[in-house]
């Protein structure tokens, strides 16, 4: 009851969370992930390249960028338009343009379990064997965002191949950013000039990212109610889980591999010859069982 | 400090009255029957309100209280319920959503269904060139849950499978409507005989459909304030498309969305007759429904 009238009060001022009921505007660009895969620093990467003139930093991000989650929904309607809009929603039919990152699963969970002991919201004592069955089944305080899998699908299945679309994976971005980037600035429409992507990537380094959460303090809302032993900015590295116990990779590959495989994400049950990287392709995702029952 | 379109939207989104649509709080023994507009939903929706309470012959209305519309009666009403729930949403992929029947229908017929549906609520008058719809059909934005493409892509592949998702086909229903009636049954949970399912199936056809229509037509959720001279139980069949839509906009739904086409394996209109060229017209796809008119 009391919630009710909290959050009755709040839509009347202006200042709830707008997340899944935000208004759309047809110019609006959405960033969009499952969260711990790489958003902040894709959004810091394409702040960086179209705002060359301002120093992008956790204090004015949300003003330059918003996050649907973070921001009021009066504050996301009097940012400027061409909006660029940060979420993890599953899929919207009314988000006109996308960019979707896309992160080894593996490697989200491991994130995500440092992520939610920051927030205090498990503890330090949850195994990390029992957390990976409770990400793959949906039980973690993210399944509001759906499953990483039911995220993903959502935003591949149905807008992959269109023009409206991006797909970045994290990995590639790891290997390199300035062809990534690059992409990011044909999509947007942005001359892809050298020294200007070259400028995003640097201002959007990790290290560089770490001082400015160090910086930004309580100031940036991300830093607020939180421990300050586990810094957001996580290992920014790609492949960790290899060092992960097998029990935690195993649930993973058992619920997800097919879509995995499709992304690229190497099974560690397959053989090992080639960990090269091949490109997105729906085609090899097999239809799930039971769909169509001849 | 705030306007009317914003005092309505607060009423919209937190008063009791208001239909709960996406803020719905989902119970987990909750079955949704999920659909793109104009997919045959609401006769599933009536074959499965049937099937739960074969006591006596419903009517229109009364599946429409057994099996709500989430944009349609209160939040009181939805709260109220008795549980389990069956609830009747064309939501886009909804991960909140733990048990589902899906329907699909061919696109071609979806589209020519529409186009009739927005002539019989006012929307289009009969002179709004069929072509000019199909335009937008493709685009998504003839309708406020997406484009059909999309709306079939998010449900069928974003992770669930069966048994938390049960897919219909219109068309496989059609012909064969005890099969999938079966199927439904199982996944509610009701122990169906023969004997039941032939009663749902039959309460359930089209020509009881309207004959309950022509009764309940005005005051019926669906149908009132809509002319009264356009039935909204059409045709009840398959393929109407292929003499009811211009091949331009035959191919232009083809193009739009191939994969989708091709993996609920409805054929194009070139396959379509390169079989019947090679004499294969015994296909199940092509036979006419066995049900209904």
């Amino acid at each position: 009851m009391i919630y009710g009238i909290k959050s009755i009060a709040k839509r009347a001022l202006g200042i709830d969370k707008a997340n899944r009921d935000i208004a759309v505007y047809p110019d609006d660009t959405f960033l969009v992930s499952y969260p711990r895969s790489g958003n902040t620093w894709t959004r810091f990467l394409v702040a960086n390249l179209i705002y060359p003139g301002q120093s992008v930093n956790f204090t004015n991000i949300e003003k330059l960028f918003p996050d649907a989650a973070l921001c009021s929904s009066r504050a996301l309607k009097r940012t400027p338009r061409p909006r660029m809009i940060k979420t993890h929603q599953y899929f919207d039919p009314r988000y006109p343009k996308v960019i979707y990152v896309v992160r080894d699963p593996r490697d989200v969970v491991l994130s995500y379990y440092d992520f939610q002991r920051r927030y205090r919201q498990i503890e330090d004592t949850c195994p990390l064997e029992r957390y990976v069955d409770d990400f793959v089944s949906g039980k973690l305080v993210s399944a509001g965002w759906g499953t990483w899998a039911e995220n993903v699908a959502s935003w591949i299945f149905t807008r992959q191949h269109r023009g409206n679309f991006l797909l970045l994976r994290y990995e590639d971005m790891h290997t390199d950013t300035l062809r990534e980037i690059a992409r990011v600035a044909e999509f947007m429409g942005i001359e892809p000039d050298p020294a200007l992507l070259q400028r995003a990537v640097e201002l959007s380094s990790a290290k560089r990212m770490r001082q400015l959460e160090q910086a930004a303090s309580k100031d940036w809302a991300g830093n607020r109610n939180c421990r300050e032993d586990i810094p957001f900015i996580g290992t920014a590295t790609a492949g960790d889980w290899r060092n992960a116990p097998a029990d935690c990779v195993r649930p993973i590959e058992t619920a997800w591999g097919p879509l995995m495989k499709a992304l690229g994400y190497q099974l560690s049950t397959s053989d090992q010859t080639t960990l090269e990287s091949q490109p997105f392709n729906p085609a090899m995702v097999p239809v799930p069982q039971g769909w169509i029952e001849s | 400090m705030f306007g009317k379109a914003a005092y309505s939207n607060l009423v919209r989104r937190f008063s009791p009255s208001s239909a709960p649509g996406p803020y719905l709080a989902v119970q987990p023994d909750d079955t949704f029957l999920v659909s793109y507009p104009k997919s045959g939903n609401t006769w599933v929706r009536f074959l499965v309100a049937n099937l739960v309470y074969p006591e006596q012959s419903l009517t229109l209305t009364d599946a429409d209280r057994i099996i709500p519309f989430v944009d349609g009666p209160s939040r009181t009403y939805f709260k109220n319920m008795q549980r389990p729930r069956v609830i009747k949403s064309h939501y886009p992929f909804q991960a909140r959503y733990k048990r589902v029947i899906y329907v699909v229908r061919d696109p071609r017929d979806v589209a020519l269904s529409q186009y009739y549906y927005q002539i019989k609520r006012g929307v289009l008058n009969e002179q709004y060139p069929i072509e000019q719809f199909v335009a937008g059909f493709v685009e998504g934005v003839v309708c406020p849950y997406g484009s059909w493409g999309e709306h079939v892509a998010g449900w069928l592949r974003a992770g669930k499978k069966n048994p938390e998702l049960l897919l219909i086909r219109y068309e496989d229903l059609l012909r064969d409507p005890l099969e999938g009636s079966g199927r439904i049954a199982g996944l509610l949970g009701i122990e169906a005989n023969s004997e039941r399912l032939t009663l749902a199936v039959e309460r359930s056809s089209a020509k009881h459909m309207r004959t309950l229509e022509a009764k309940e037509g005005d005051r019926w959720g669906s149908t009132k304030g809509t002319r009264q001279d356009i039935s909204f139980v059409r045709a009840a069949k398959e393929r109407q498309w292929v003499s009811g839509l211009p091949p331009a906009c035959i191919e232009k739904i083809e193009t739009a969305w191939p994969e989708q086409i091709k993996e609920l394996g409805y054929k194009t209109a070139a396959e379509a007759l390169a079989d019947a060229a090679d004499g294969a017209v015994a296909q199940p796809n092509l036979i006419g429904s066995p049900s209904g008119a």
